[in-house]
């Protein structure tokens, strides 16, 4: 897909052209991404030139997905791509906010205002409104049994703005389950720990969370068991693989016999390795029906393998660093880096093991593990594309829970926030603002609406009459925000229509930011240039 | 079994790596062909070192490269990112299974087969309908391959429009868009963070192991790069995580470069950014492998090693034949059976495994990582008279290396595979053997080592080669003495295989390389108030860092040349 918004020789123009140039791009990018905000957005469906798909509801996956050159408009979507990374969510809000804050400014600078005026009106409408935000929040408190109702409140307004209710429904459950099973007291949450796998399957949408973990790959041994129960497991980075040692330089004059002579030698330290596991085995599983499964890291060749399979073991090679870590904390015991640590203390235990075949693809399950700290949240779809939308979207859910449980707050959502801001920018803050610079304070406060406009605009709603009712039903005191199926006013708090602090905070602070530089466009240029291209 | 596993990244590689993959494909299509010379058919190579054996969803066989190839989205033309075998039928089902709401749905353009891929396809199909039915040339087939070959020599913008290869989904990667024109990719900073930004890395690394997991052995990994810009810093970012990873595998990498990416370095500020950016760039790269072997001449089409070619330096599909029917040979040591160093087959002698060559070619008495590659294209005839000349036809395909520097320390291994003997009759390995003793016994200069593979099996011409022969190679690859009166380039329709020989060689001609490498890093990069310094802050390098890649750059020089004086002359 591309999208050329405008010529991308910025350099060679003069400065108004370049201002509007820079105005023209931040709206051109507004106008695509528009649709997608909301639980009432547009989907977007690319086909690529043969054919592929990608599905997405996501501002920042669609950006990825665009081939763009001007820029004024790479910059703007980097800004909302760091949002996403930083904060997890609001890249289509950071957009649309950027290119209506230069909108409303094309207006008062058409009446030949001077963007540095706006720019000072930005800053400390800025300030106002984080302020604000401060003192809008709803604290959750998080202590050791965090309020669950809150986060699954939280967890639903993000997958509902990204798959149909009942599948964003059916997976809130599971998100809040999957980060809660990870986290650990005085700890910051790592969702890496949260394993997202993914099976394709002919007709089913379907999503279940394991406790424990599952594994792309499976024992490489046909006399391997499929299904064991009461499992110890060994985790473990040893290669067992025979791997050349070191040759030394008159290899090429040695004759047949050295050459067998040093492969022999080499194989037995690799048996080696292999008999103290099965030492281990024997050691925990004599006289019981315990089984024994090695996952490890490094290889495991042909004769390596034949050796465990004889004594029953299961063994999978090659896992991924990353489930190293998860398994211990999925499973108990230590990740071993060689057979000199093996005792019975490193192992962990799962009361089943089995394995799952798709064709060539092969799943190893991991699960009735006693205390997991790491899960796995396993996606069915018919195709690549379907899940690929899923995962964005569990991935958007889980960062979303997690910062809740972070920031110990949340800020109501449905425009509640903007439209509450703009009034106290224009009623409150305007009045303390000297000179002109009033005007750039109320550029920015109208461009806050501009959320809830867009909100109103895709769930086909007259965007006036929203915004009308919106701010008189705040001026009689209520906090609204809008009902998307009717256009009324609701109170998002009994919707439980929650969005996370730390995105809007985030969205708050760069937004200003890049609108600011884009208006001082000398500036722009040069930061544009600086970015891409050498100097 | 001793898999290799392939990595391709950025453009030229590619484009390489097609080419590299149509020979294979068609040593696989010609295998057990009766109506083929046994040298083809029976070739005795074991192609599951480079293959593997799947299975679809539907449960049909598959038999793919063990390979990960990396570009950026919009490189692979017309082909699916999934490959051809495993169909997903995405649109069947309901397209949309998540959304209730509003679907927009935007199409690009499609890009259109062209002739080649089109008869590909409608060829398969015949083929699924009446298997027997093979290869029943008719002049109406001829014709059509006439107008293909036309179509590819116009034609060929991406590496997909010529490559007869069905890859497996989990092969072609593809990065997000660029944001940012194509030409601007040009330089090490600017893809310094596209292996972090949005699990791009971690996606690649997953592919990686999918193809490394099934191995039982894998004894390396080919890794070719195309380095004339961004992509340097991708394949670098990767390869850290491969020498990570799979500490032990040993990487045999190839850095490309197209002639195209030499051309018109517009002002002197550029001049200084691709100058530093080649010295970063290889330092970077020559960190996380084993050998590497730069290639990529500047003239191409003008070289010694076009002395049978008609090459056009501007079209990458042409040179990357050349590039890829190198790499083709030196690949071929690792696909014989493993017999020790004295046994040989009927096929082929002087098997190698990655690590013995690496350990050969680098590791020995001194310790140079850097190895030039030589090819000739077709090999000449190995008649008695002529024999001695034989060694002087390998032409370098290394850039920026002395031409004519006698090193009594080099070390060579050496490939010949399909040579013609006298009255053009293919030779025998141990003919082939002896021929090469004969050779390097005459020859005024002789290496300090030399290791010899040889095959009987030529290099195959598929249909969509390009025609770069010229009117002299005849279509065994043999030199004609008179070349008939067509006096334009030949193809694949009149050359059907050559001889070929290439040989890796770790010598002290590449000193010029190096030397450069490390000039312009301390010029432009190192040096108080240096040029460069800013650009190479942009890039994403600290002052201690580009000094221990000067370091590293100065000890490659000594360890060829421990006379020179490489002692930095700042401060
Ligand atoms: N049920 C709802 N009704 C109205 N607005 C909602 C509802 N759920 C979410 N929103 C609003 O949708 C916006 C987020 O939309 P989304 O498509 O996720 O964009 P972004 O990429 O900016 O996060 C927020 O302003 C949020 O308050
Ligand atoms: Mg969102």
């Amino acid at each position: 897909m591309s999208l050329r918004v405008l010529n991308p020789n910025a350099e060679v123009l003069n400065k108004s052209e370049a201002l509007r140039m820079n105005i023209n791009a931040a709206k051109g990018l507004q106008d695509v991404l528009k649709s997608n905000l909301g639980p009432k957005g547009t989907i977007k469906m690319l086909v690529g030139g043969a054919g592929d798909i990608k599905l997405t509801k996501d501002g920042n996956t669609l950006l990825k997905e665009m081939q763009i050159q001007n820029p004024t408009a790479i910059m703007i979507a980097r800004t909302a791509v760091a949002q996403d990374d930083i904060s997890g969510d609001g890249t289509t809000s950071t957009v649309i906010f950027i290119g209506e804050l230069m909108k409303q400014s094309d207006r008062y600078i058409d009446e030949g205002m001077h963007p540095r005026v706006l720019v000072d009106g930005f800053e400390i409408a800025k300030r106002a409104t984080l302020q604000f935000l401060e003192k809008f929040k709803t604290p959750v408190v998080m202590g050791d049994e965090p309020d669950k109702e809150i986060l699954k409140m939280v967890a639903r307004t993000t997958l509902r703005t990204k798959l149909y209710e009942a599948l964003a429904d059916q997976l809130t459950e599971i998100i809040v389950n999957g980060v809660l099973c990870i986290r650990k007291p005085q700890e910051p949450i790592d969702l890496f720990m949260v394993e997202i796998m993914h099976m394709r399957h002919k007709f089913d949408v379907d999503t279940r969370l394991v406790e424990g973990l599952v594994l792309d790959h499976g024992s490489r041994h046909p006399d391997m068991k499929r299904r064991a129960e009461n499992c110890y497991i060994l985790t473990c980075n040893v290669s067992l693989e025979y791997e050349k040692s070191e040759i030394n330089a008159g290899f090429f004059y040695s004759n047949a016999e050295q050459r067998e002579g040093m492969i022999a030698a080499e194989r037995r330290s690799v048996d080696e390795r292999v008999r103290k596991i099965i030492e281990l085995k024997n050691k925990v599983c004599a006289g019981t029906e315990n089984n024994f499964v090695i996952i490890n890291q490094k290889g495991i060749d042909p004769p390596s393998l034949d050796m465990l399979a004889k004594e029953g073991i299961v063994a999978l090679r090659r896992a991924k660093r990353r489930n190293m870590e998860r398994l211990v904390l999925a499973c108990g015991g230590e990740a071993v880096n060689s057979v000199d640590d093996l005792t019975p203390d490193v192992l962990g235990w799962a009361g089943l093991v089995y394995e799952h075949v798709l064709g060539e693809e092969k799943y190893t399950f991991v699960e009735n593990v006693r205390n997991p700290h790491s899960c796995t949240i396993l996606i069915k779809g018919p195709n690549d594309h379907t899940i690929a939308q899923i995962k964005d979207a569990v991935r958007d859910g889980l960062r979303a829970v997690k910062n809740t449980l972070e920031d110990e707050a949340v800020i109501l959502g449905a425009g509640a926030f903007e439209v509450a801001a703009r009034q106290h920018l224009v009623n409150d803050v305007m009045k303390t603002v000297q000179g002109r610079a009033q005007l750039g304070v109320e550029a920015f406060a109208d461009a806050l609406l501009v959320i809830p406009k867009t909100l109103a605009e895709n769930a086909g709603l007259d965007t006036q009459d929203v915004i009308i009712s919106l701010k008189g039903e705040h001026d009689r005191g209520n906090v609204v925000g809008l009902n998307q199926h009717t256009g009324e006013p609701i109170d998002p708090q009994m919707e439980g229509i929650f969005d996370n602090y730390a995105v809007k905070r985030q969205i708050l602070n760069s937004g200003p930011v890049i609108a600011s530089q884009l208006l001082l466009v000398d500036e722009v240029i040069r930061a544009g240039r600086n970015m891409r291209k050498p100097t | 079994m001793r898999e290799v596993v392939t990595v391709q990244v950025g453009g030229f590689a590619n484009f390489i790596g097609s080419h590299f993959w149509n020979f294979q494909d068609e040593l696989l299509g010609l295998a057990g062909d009766p109506d083929t010379e046994s040298a083809l058919s029976n070739h005795g190579l074991n192609m599951d070192v480079l293959y593997r054996t799947g299975e679809t969803p539907e449960g049909v066989l598959t038999y793919t490269p063990r390979l990960l190839s990396v570009n950026y989205r919009g490189s692979l033309g017309s082909m699916s990112s999934y490959g051809t075998l495993y169909n997903q039928n995405p649109e069947l089902l309901s397209p949309v299974a998540t959304w209730k709401g509003d679907i927009s749905t935007q199409r690009s353009q499609p890009y259109e087969r062209n002739l080649f891929l089109r008869s590909l396809y409608e060829e398969e199909q015949k083929q699924s309908v009446s298997i027997d039915s093979k290869r029943q040339a008719n002049s109406q087939d001829e014709t059509q391959d006439k107008d293909i070959v036309d179509c590819l020599e116009n034609g060929v913008q991406y590496w997909t429009d010529f490559s007869k290869v069905h890859y497996h989904p989990q092969s072609l990667y593809e990065l997000n868009g660029l944001w940012a024109d194509e030409e601007k990719f040009n330089n090490y900073g600017m893809g310094k963070d596209v292996f972090a930004e949005s699990f791009q890395g971690e996606e690649m690394a997953e592919r990686l192991r999918f193809f490394i997991e099934e191995c039982d052995h894998v004894q390396g990994i080919q890794y070719v790069v195309d380095d004339s810009g961004g992509f340097s810093s991708v394949a670098v970012d990767f390869l850290q995580n491969i020498a990570d990873e799979y500490t032990n595998t040993p990487v045999l990498l190839y850095t490309v470069r197209s002639p195209d990416s030499f051309m018109n370095p517009r002002n002197k500020k550029r001049n200084i950014s691709q100058d530093l950016h080649n010295s970063v760039s290889f330092a970077k790269l020559s960190s996380f492998c084993k050998l590497i072997v730069p290639v990529g001449l500047p003239f191409l089409g003008g070289s010694k090693a076009s002395m049978h070619l008609r090459v056009n330096d501007e079209k990458p599909y042409h040179c990357s034949a050349v590039y890829a029917a190198a790499l083709h040979s030196l690949s071929l040591p690792f696909r014989m059976d493993l017999l020790g160093p004295t046994s040989s087959s009927i096929s082929n002698s002087g098997a190698l495994d990655f690590n013995s060559l690496l350990q050969m070619l680098s590791g020995d008495a001194r310790q140079n990582m850097v190895a030039i590659l030589d090819a000739t294209l077709p090999a000449p005839t190995i008649e008695e008279p002529a024999v001695e000349s034989f060694l002087s036809k390998l032409q370098p395909l290394t850039p920026e290396i002395s031409e004519d520097m006698e090193d009594v320390h080099s070390v060579e291994s050496l490939v010949i595979h399909g040579a013609l003997g006298p009255g053009e009759r293919r030779a025998s390995v141990s003919k082939i053997q002896q021929a090469i003793d004969a050779a390097y016994e005459q020859s005024s200069f002789r290496p300090r080592f030399c290791h010899l593979s040889a095959a009987r099996c030529p290099l195959p011409i598929p249909l969509p080669f390009p025609s770069i022969f010229s009117a002299n190679v005849g279509n065994r690859g043999q030199l004609l003495s008179s070349p008939g009166s067509n006096s334009s380039s030949k193809g694949s329709l009149d050359v059907h295989s050559i001889p070929m020989a290439a040989r890796l060689r770790s010598s002290s001609a590449v000193l010029p390389f190096l030397s450069n490498r490390l000039e312009n890093l301390r010029k432009f990069g190192v040096q108080r108030g240096a040029l460069g310094g800013e650009l190479l802050k942009n890039w994403g390098f600290e002052k201690e860092e580009l000094e221990d890649m000067s370091e590293s750059l100065a000890s490659m020089v000594k360890a060829l040349d421990p006379y020179t004086d490489v002692s930095s002359d700042s401060d």
